[in-house]
């Protein structure tokens, strides 16, 4: 069973569309395993749309200054005629399975969320392989990242935050066990040290702004930022 | 589904000051959307536009900070209602819910434009057009797979019968089909939407 859910604040800034695509693509991923998450998430979006189309918020808008509302009116008259002049109507398109990733011979479906981000290559040290999304977000990472069976992750710690969303098979690290559909936020006052047994797919997001001023840790520690 | 009822929409409802009250009027919404979807109604639009587009715009400033792209923001949204409005079901959701999830897709996907230079598009994926849009995927593989929509099909007009066997059986593009059909590409669509609007109410009858 999933225990561990992103936090009320995340889920809302997810629906208000203020996340990185690295994590909004991560809650969603979660919702489509979490029925409770996803059930928070369309209630959420249903009163921030309520409330944001309310009616009140006409007033300032258009009713003030006549004027300004007559140019609105003419404005938005040109708009919708250009709109309307067009007969396309988006097809309903019937998804196949969505694109896969092998990871040492075992083939994974990419969830929906992330099927259109490039994948680049698969880097390996040891039982671990790593394929980064490329979504350009600077300093935040976003790779998936595969654990051979009796495979782990060294000891490190975070310089930023640490998403981790187990997408298949199970690892346990000091906390207990963790299951498909679990999502795992750290931030850099946790250490960890996950082990998976029979192997596992994550998906993980990383900020490592502090990564450049702490050369030394880099040296010491390079798993960390292969990882991550 | 409740049927399409031909009553006019009525602009007053959505602009005129003195009606305005804190509550949205979503059954008036929800019809007004029905008819883009069935008859491509541009009376119902303007009235959903007029509705929609001030307050977006606002959102969507605030976020932008910019004349331009909240503009862009406004047109985006409002087209993609007009283009989507069969994909609205109101046994899903409110009206308000379904172009709210359209203007937050079009601005993440412009922000992320502005910001990581990146025009992937995500948001679709991300958010699905509410779970209406995977619903009507699932509704109609499901009904393909049931005989009954065979037999549906089968009393639209033969010109409409093609397409959307094309369509939907052979997974053909719009492009495609007009190229197989050897008809003009907006015959094809056009016959595609007439088709659709009528699938859905038959199909929306049959639903429980
Ligand atoms: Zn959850």
């Amino acid at each position: 069973m999933i225990k561990h859910h992103p936090k009320f604040e995340l889920l809302q800034n997810f629906v208000n569309g203020d996340l990185p695509a690295s994590l909004s693509a991560g809650i969603a991923i979660h919702a489509d395993m979490c029925p409770q998450c996803q059930e928070k998430i369309s209630q959420l979006t249903e009163q921030v749309a309520e409330a944001s189309f309310e009616q009140n918020f006409l007033h300032k808008f258009v009713v003030d200054d006549e004027d300004m509302a007559e140019v609105a009116e003419l404005e938005f008259d040109s708009i919708i005629d250009e709109i309307t002049a067009s007969d396309d109507i988006e097809s309903v398109k019937i998804h196949n399975e969505g694109p896969s990733i092998e990871f040492k011979g075992s083939e994974y479906v990419l969830p929906k969320a992330i099927r259109n981000i490039e994948l680049g290559k698969t880097a390996q040290i040891g039982k671990l392989s790593r394929a980064r999304l490329q979504l350009d977000e600077g300093e935040i990472h976003t790779s998936l990242l595969h654990i051979d069976p009796g495979g782990s992750v060294p000891e490190h710690t975070h310089n930023g935050f640490e998403l981790t969303l187990l997408l298949a098979g199970s690892f346990t690290d000091e906390q207990g066990e963790y299951v498909a559909g679990d999502f795992i936020m750290l931030d850099k006052r946790h250490q960890h040290h996950p082990v998976s047994e029979h192997g596992c797919l994550c998906y993980t997001v990383a900020n490592d702004s502090l990564h450049f001023t702490q050369g030394i840790n880099k040296l010491l520690n390079p798993i960390g930022s292969f990882i991550y | 589904m409740p049927s399409v009822q031909s009553k006019l929409p009525s602009h007053q409802a959505a602009v005129t000051p003195s009606n305005m009250t804190n509550k949205i009027d979503h059954p008036q919404l929800c019809q007004w959307l029905k008819l883009i979807a069935v008859n491509r109604d541009k009376q119902a639009f303007t009235a959903v536009f007029k509705f929609f587009a001030p307050k977006i715009k606002r959102i969507a400033q605030s976020k932008f900070n910019n004349e331009a792209q909240a503009a862009e923001v406004v047109q985006d949204t409002m087209s993609n209602v007009w283009r989507k409005s069969h994909l609205f079901d109101d046994s899903k959701g409110a009206a308000t819910t379904w172009v709210y999830t359209i203007m937050r897709n079009v601005t993440f996907d412009m922000l992320r434009k502005v910001k990581a230079n990146k025009e992937d598009n995500l948001s679709d994926d991300i958010w699905p057009l509410a779970e209406s849009m995977n619903t009507e995927e699932e509704t109609f593989t499901d009904h393909i797979q049931n005989r009954n929509l065979k037999g549906v099909i089968e009393t639209l007009p033969e010109n409409q019968q093609q397409v959307v066997k094309g369509f939907y059986f052979l997974e053909m593009s719009q492009e495609q089909l007009a190229e197989h059909l050897n008809l003009p590409l907006g015959t094809v669509k056009s016959r595609l939407r007439l088709a659709l609007g009528k699938l859905k109410i038959k199909l929306g009858d049959h639903h429980d």
